[in-house]
């Protein structure tokens, strides 16, 4: 077993870098949908090979057991070189969860099947119901035997129809006298008549998400996470990472960059207004990257994020979004037109980086619920 | 990347709180208020004070007379000055007169004057043409003599002594005059905080020349480098304090049984108020760690645009929206806040502006990248 952490930070970088640059599959670069597994099946067996589908897991249940400045260096590395977020709902959201909260046989069972994608996970959290108001939730399971009978919907559940598992979010107690109790998170084969998926179509024309019916669906009650009833705390404590993963200058940067070489190629800079538009977008970017900073190195000193961390998600999204909605102002009159735009040797998807930043202020917590988490945990503003 | 204000931590906190104190010991913003109804000066037993403090030579190095600790700690005192709106013409003194005497006549006794507060220099560099403000000279340095036009000179209302860059045959200099000399005439402008910027008519002003040659407009572009940094940082400390006092108003103003602040909308505009000041914070302190770590006229010019686009944006638009979230008070002069907008307006247009600054930013980003 390879201890990371003991390589120098530039040695490390070194050799992130050169795997990814002389590994990753040039076709797969900066692909602007989410994949199914087929699609990307052969770099996750490399991946898997090298040991580093989970850098964040401790190396003893088969990750790569970096520390957070490791961990960012990766990330960062991964993202400069266009590498994809791959199907890892298992390996960022269910893995964690069962290594907290796990008994030892579901660790032995269900982790080295999620790192070698025999099983593949999808999250279910929403319902129509259930969106920002989560504890909101009515799919409901019941205990028979040693079995839970599942009976609800989800929705919005990405990638489902190329999935194996669910992990859930289910009541269990509806006599609980608060709404956030009487939730216990489940894990759930898909593989069974009682479930059935439906493909949904977003605005960009993809099928990304779904909605998933339980009907007198099963699984076993050994597949229940933690204890019974206290889902909805273990659920909410998956780690502060994943926020300041989502508040990331990768999409914006990248978009950026887009952004510049096709106004470049279309002689957008010699309009002055266009040009102080870039330049106000461009700072946006650059100071979050400050900012963003800020955090990372919190986060390398080893100490504990606070609920400020939201506001690096809001900024870096709605950046995202305007840098977005300028690409469609330099397009003009192609504006509206689906495809790539050539423009001299480039040709730019403008619409669908635009449909791309869409749901970024939706979801993850959207815009508006965290700003509603900095008023009150930040600013102290009365309820 | 070398962030000094990692790098010095202790020290630059040590520095801000001695600053912190000694402003609201002098009397806060209430000192502000008091000068401005009074005619737009100073208090001079502050600056010297502030002097004493080591605020003047913060950023001046050692072998110069000061205390070597970069511009990243004259920022420190920028923001400090911005939050209790300190009358005193730090940062003009800092960034220019001294920013000026210590690259090109380091051994002269101004320097040592100015650094220690006994003498306040001010610095009249720019000037104005029928666009706007013009890049060339007009202005000549001849027979010992001034003659010509200077615009927006800070800090000339009590200064003992005019620094003037002009036009010396082939070049700019650098020269000293006495605001009441002769051949010197000062029209003052009042700004909106009651501050004075001055135009400067001269007409054969005697004067000693300190400085020409190709190392006066290098000299003048580091200062003004740091001038435009350091007037961010200001205004950086401007908006911290407005936002501060809004959201204290909003704890405690009820309307409709509640405080105002429980209300949703006014929740989600104070986080955005929040969030461009901790973007702006971030923005100024990078650029100043970034400049502090580099000679390059041009990257430092880079980072300074940077900072001030930043911090302008954010200050009009935290300062603005204070009024707007007190309601009426805000708009009566006896409410401090609106100090808070009148000394972003001054400061904002004060060496340019964020659409100017962008602009400058974009030339910069873009022929660094030619360059590459
Ligand atoms: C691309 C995409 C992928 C997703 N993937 C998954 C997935 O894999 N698994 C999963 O479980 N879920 C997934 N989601 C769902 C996502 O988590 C929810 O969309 C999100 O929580 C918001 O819920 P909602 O869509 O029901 O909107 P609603 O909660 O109905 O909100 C609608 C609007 O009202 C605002 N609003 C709601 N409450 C408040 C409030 N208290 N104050 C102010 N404004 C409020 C919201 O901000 C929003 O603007 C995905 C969503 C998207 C867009």
């Amino acid at each position: 077993m390879i201890d990371y952490n003991a390589m120098s930070d530039a040695d490390f970088r070194r050799q992130v870098r050169q795997f990814f640059e002389t590994e990753y599959p040039e076709e797969l670069r900066n692909l602007s949908h989410r994949p199914k597994f087929a699609e990307i099946e052969h770099w996750h067996r490399k991946l898997h090979a090298k040991g580093w589908v989970a850098p964040a897991w401790p190396a003893e249940f088969g990750g790569m057991g970096l520390n957070a400045a490791k961990l960012l260096f990766f990330y960062e590395e991964q993202q400069r070189w266009g590498v994809v977020r791959g199907r890892d709902m298992g390996v960022q959201m269910v893995g964690p969860l069962i290594i907290k909260f796990g008994t030892d046989a579901q660790k032995a069972y269900w982790l080295p099947r999620i790192l070698s994608c025999e099983d593949i996970w999808c999250q279910g959290y929403s319902e129509p119901g259930a969106g920002s108001d989560l504890a909101n939730l009515r799919t409901n399971a019941v205990i028979e035997g040693n079995e839970f009978v599942i009976n609800g919907q989800k929705i919005w559940t990405t990638m489902a129809h190329d999935s194996t598992h669910i992990f859930m979010l289910v009541r269990t107690d509806p006599k609980a006298p608060k709404k956030q109790q009487g939730i216990s998170f489940i894990l759930v084969p898909m593989d069974q008549p009682g479930v059935e998926v439906r493909t949904i179509t977003t605005l960009a024309g993809e099928t990304e998400f779904c909605e998933v019916f339980f009907d007198d669906a099963r699984t076993p009650c050994e597949n229940l996470v933690g204890e019974l009833n206290k889902g909805w705390t273990m659920a909410k404590s998956l780690l502060s990472f994943e926020r300041v993963f989502i508040g990331a200058p990768n999409l914006a940067q990248n978009a950026l960059g887009q952004l510049e070489t096709y106004a470049r190629g279309a002689g957008r800079f010699d309009d002055p207004v266009f040009c102080d538009r870039f330049a106000e977008v461009a700072l946006d970017v650059e100071d979050h990257a400050a900012l963003y900073a800020r955090f990372a190195d919190q986060l390398k000193r080893s100490e504990p994020l606070g609920a400020d961390v939201s506001m690096l998600k809001i900024w870096v999204t709605e950046t995202f979004q305007k840098i977005t909605e300028l690409m469609i102002e330099a397009a003009g009159p192609d504006g509206g037109t689906l495809g790539p735009l050539q423009v001299g040797n480039v040709g730019l998807d403008v619409l669908a980086v635009f449909y791309k930043a869409r749901p970024t202020t939706i979801y993850g917590g959207s815009n508006e619920i965290q700003r509603n988490i900095l008023s009150k945990a930040v600013l102290g503003l009365p309820g | 990347m070398i962030n000094a204000a990692h790098h010095d931590h202790d020290d630059l906190r040590l520095l801000r709180e001695s600053v912190r104190t000694l402003l609201e010991r002098a009397g806060g913003v209430a000192r502000a208020r008091k000068i401005r109804d009074e005619d737009g000066g100073w208090d001079a037993p502050v600056m010297t004070e502030l002097a004493k403090a080591g605020v003047f030579g913060a950023a001046v190095p050692e072998e110069a007379g000061g205390l070597g600790m970069g511009l990243a700690a004259a920022g420190i005192i920028a923001e400090e000055v911005g939050r209790v709106i300190a009358p005193e013409p730090v940062v003009a003194s800092v960034g220019l007169a001294i920013g000026l005497l210590r690259r090109l006549c380091p051994e002269h006794a101004l320097l040592t004057e100015a650094l220690a507060g006994t003498t306040v220099l001010a610095t009249a560099w720019q000037e104005r043409d029928a666009k706007g403000f013009s890049d060339t000279l007009s202005s000549r340095f001849e027979n010992g003599a001034l003659t010509g036009t200077k615009s927006w000179v800070a800090g000339v209302a009590a200064a003992s002594g005019i620094l003037v860059v002009a036009e010396a045959g082939g070049g700019p200099a650098l020269a000293l005059v006495e605001p009441g000399g002769k051949g010197v005439s000062i029209d003052k402008r009042r700004q909106s905080d009651g501050s004075i910027l001055a135009e400067l008519h001269l007409s054969g002003a005697p004067t000693e020349l300190l400085a020409e040659g190709p190392v006066v407009a290098k000299a003048l572009e580091a200062a003004v480098s740091d001038t435009t940094v350091l007037t961010a940082a200001e205004l950086v400390g401007v908006s911290a304090k407005a936002l501060e006092i809004t959201l204290d108003y909003i704890k405690t103003r009820e309307q409709f049984d509640k405080p105002i602040g429980s209300f949703q909308v006014i929740q989600h505009r104070a986080v955005d108020m929040h969030v461009m000041q901790e973007v702006a914070e971030a923005s100024v302190r990078d650029a100043l760690g970034l400049m502090d770590a580099t000679e390059a006229p041009r990257l430092r010019a880079r980072q300074a645009s940077r900072a001030k686009a930043r911090a302008c944006t954010t200050a009009r638009k935290i300062t603005r929206e204070a009024i707007q979230l007190h309601g009426a008070v805000g708009y009566t002069d006896e409410f401090d806040i609106g100090l808070y907008l009148n000394r972003a307006l001054v400061l904002s247009a004060w060496l340019g502006d964020d659409v100017y600054h962008r602009r400058l930013w974009l030339n910069a980003r873009n022929a660094e990248e030619a360059a590459e």
